[in-house]
């Protein structure tokens, strides 16, 4: 780990330690507001985006409770950064800390360190992976979505609309967050109960220009495909261009997952056939609010699971 | 003239027997109409990033500038509502303005491209985020006409790509302008003795690379029905592979437009053909790695035995 980015990164680190060291000195009053670090992944993702504002929103409402910091990372699959961020908050001397890991398994130990220094650590939208946090020995409650549950559901309501054996593919999330794993689940859960066949199932890597081409060879490949279901709904405009690439318009459903704007166009369009909203705006301020009760004692950690709602074009 | 051309007819035809061969469904109409929707932008910026190459410099801010125009063409669509044609314009504007800072910086600091246009791919993404809030902008209907005209069954972009590369072509080997580019390619210190100064020309080659980034996105929204802040991560590597394996040289004064046009179709068909046989990502990427320097070591050997 000799690159000078590291180098950097500690210095920096160094500095605000010697920053953290002063400003906590100084600030351990009783009557002091805690601060509440929420680090996402990349605000370059609507989802988090939104996430950030719906945390704001909720802070602007508190603010006599709570400082909040909110920090996000360059690059979605960026793990290193991530863990870095933590040490940077660590550093800064938190109180709590609320996470949407980019990785299940690489920011647990991370975590436990914070844990170990008398952080409240709070896990939101990816699940920390469970054996790894055993292995660890540490507990971390979660808050957020079943995907696998809203996976189904948008899974059963398009299994509604074609017959028992059609051919159908999924277009998967990043191939190591849990979220997508679960989503991924879901929508097989739901496809195997209604009979239908899954002729292909592949990652997206969550963008709208690495699914396209992975849908253009599913359209292309397939020409009996019915369905194309995809674990987010930035992949299922891919999807979507990919299909009019193809000169196919509406004869394939595309199903996705988070209800974002551009979505909901396409939706009142009958280019998407359904979505998945997990609130995101709400699932930051869920967490936060879990962390500020756990800060004062009340909440004993315990996991708690927020609202997944299927959306159709009639909702809206 | 015709034997230029020929390997790479050759290499393209070989790959798409390959495809047909191995890949279900490979060799039918959809995959090839597929094919010929997806590479107008990608042959629209080739163009440029041949004229930029020839004179030795380098464009990697493509990608970021397609972002950016294409953000704002979101915007004065959806947002301020204005219509089509003055939001195309502004979106022009948009290349226009980055190109115009990638060419000036870089005459008149003397600054390596790689360094400037590297400043500008951070930058303009950055600009691409700000602006939309990092949120896709869903344009839809108006804009998906560009797509959805077609005539004699070509796609207005297919036929506007088609027809910038011959104007690119005949410009790069039929005029004047054409070759001093790559007259400072070759030796620019050289150009400068003969009384011509090179900065203009090396300012106007940086404008019409990001001007026909801007045009690209156009097309790209179209195709997306949407301007996404994300859109087209990675490809000015792409871009840059395709006008490579086309034979133009990195170190300047050598290249043609028609071969990088050659360049994005095998570029295509590879990318097409390798998803269809199911490899994934990891594995495309791979063997696309091998490819370009397979193609650039077949280009030099092709070379010294015509030289010999």
């Amino acid at each position: 780990m000799n690159r000078p980015r590291t180098s950097t990164g500690q210095l920096l680190l160094v500095s605000l330690m010697g920053l953290a060291v002063s400003v906590v000195g100084c600030h351990k009053h009783p009557d002091d507001k805690p601060t509440v670090a929420l680090i996402v992944k990349s605000l370059a993702n609507e989802f988090f985006k939104t996430m950030e504002e719906g945390a704001r929103a909720h802070h602007d409402q508190h603010q006599d409770e709570y400082d909040l910091k909110v920090i996000g990372i360059k690059n979605e699959t960026d793990v290193t950064q991530q863990i870095e961020c933590v040490e940077l908050v660590m550093a800064q001397g938190v109180d709590a800390i609320v996470i949407a890991p980019a990785d299940s398994k690489a920011l647990v130990p991370v975590c436990k360190r914070a844990m170990d220094a008398g952080i409240v650590v709070v896990n939101i939208d990816n699940k920390l992976d469970a054996d790894v946090l055993r292995e660890k020995n540490a507990t971390i409650p979660f808050v957020g979505p079943d995907n696998r549950k809203g996976a189904a559901m948008a899974g059963t309501y398009l299994a509604d609309r074609l017959q028992r054996g059609d051919e159908v593919a999924i277009i998967e999330g990043a191939p190591n967050a849990f979220n997508g794993i679960q989503r991924k689940q879901g929508f097989e859960d739901a496809m195997q109960a209604a009979g239908m066949n899954v002729v292909s199932s592949q990652t997206g890597y969550w963008e709208t220009d690495k699914a396209q081409p992975v849908a253009s060879a599913l359209i292309n490949g397939h020409p009996d495909l019915k369905a194309i279901l995809c674990a987010n709904d930035s992949m299922a405009l891919g999807a979507v261009a990919a299909l009019r690439d193809a000169g196919k318009g509406r004869s394939v459903y595309v199903i996705g997952f988070d209800n974002i704007a551009a979505a909901q166009r396409l939706l009142k369009e009958g280019r998407i056939l359904c979505t998945v909203d997990q609130h995101a705006d709400k699932l930051a301020s869920f967490g936060i609010e879990h962390a500020l009760q756990m800060l004062k004692g009340e909440a004993a950690g315990v996991d708690q699971e927020t609202p997944v709602d299927l959306i159709t074009a009639e909702m809206l | 003239m015709a034997g230029d051309y020929l390997g790479m007819v050759v290499a393209l035809l070989a790959l798409v027997i390959v495809f047909s061969l191995s890949a279900k469904n490979f060799f039918t109409a959809t995959t090839f109409r597929t094919i010929a929707n997806q590479i107008p932008d990608t042959t629209i910026v080739a163009v440029g990033m041949t004229f930029v190459l020839i004179i030795a410099g380098i464009d990697l801010s493509v990608s970021s500038v397609l972002a950016l125009a294409g953000a704002v063409l979101g915007i004065v669509l959806v947002n301020w509502g204005w219509p089509l044609p003055l939001a195309i314009v502004v979106c022009l504007v948009v290349g226009l303005v980055c190109g115009a800072v990638n060419g000036l910086v870089v005459v008149r600091w003397r600054l390596p491209s790689f360094i400037v246009t590297l400043g500008m791919l951070e930058a303009a993404r950055g600009a691409a985020y700000r602006v939309t809030q990092s949120r896709t902008i869903y344009v839809g209907g108006p804009l998906e006409a560009i797509t959805d005209t077609t005539i004699l069954g070509l796609s207005l972009p297919l036929i506007g790509a088609i027809l910038i590369v011959v104007v690119g072509q005949l410009v790069l080997s039929r005029t004047v302008f054409g070759r001093y580019l790559i007259a400072i390619g070759t030796n620019e210190e050289a150009v400068r003795l003969s009384g011509i100064d090179p900065r203009p020309y090396k300012v106007a080659v940086f404008l019409l690379c990001s001007s026909l980034a801007a045009v690209a996105a156009v097309i790209r929204a179209a195709r997306m029905s949407s301007a996404n802040p994300n859109a087209a991560i990675g490809f000015e590597l792409e871009v840059i592979a395709a006008v490579v394996i086309g034979g133009t040289s990195l170190m300047g004064g050598r290249g043609s437009v028609v071969r990088s046009f050659f360049g994005v179709l095998i570029i295509a068909v590879l990318g097409a053909g390798l998803a269809q046989i199911g490899a994934q990502e990891h594995t495309k990427r791979l063997i696309s790695g091998c490819v370009i320097v397979l193609a650039v070591i077949l280009d030099q050997y092709r070379r010294r035995v015509r030289n010999a």
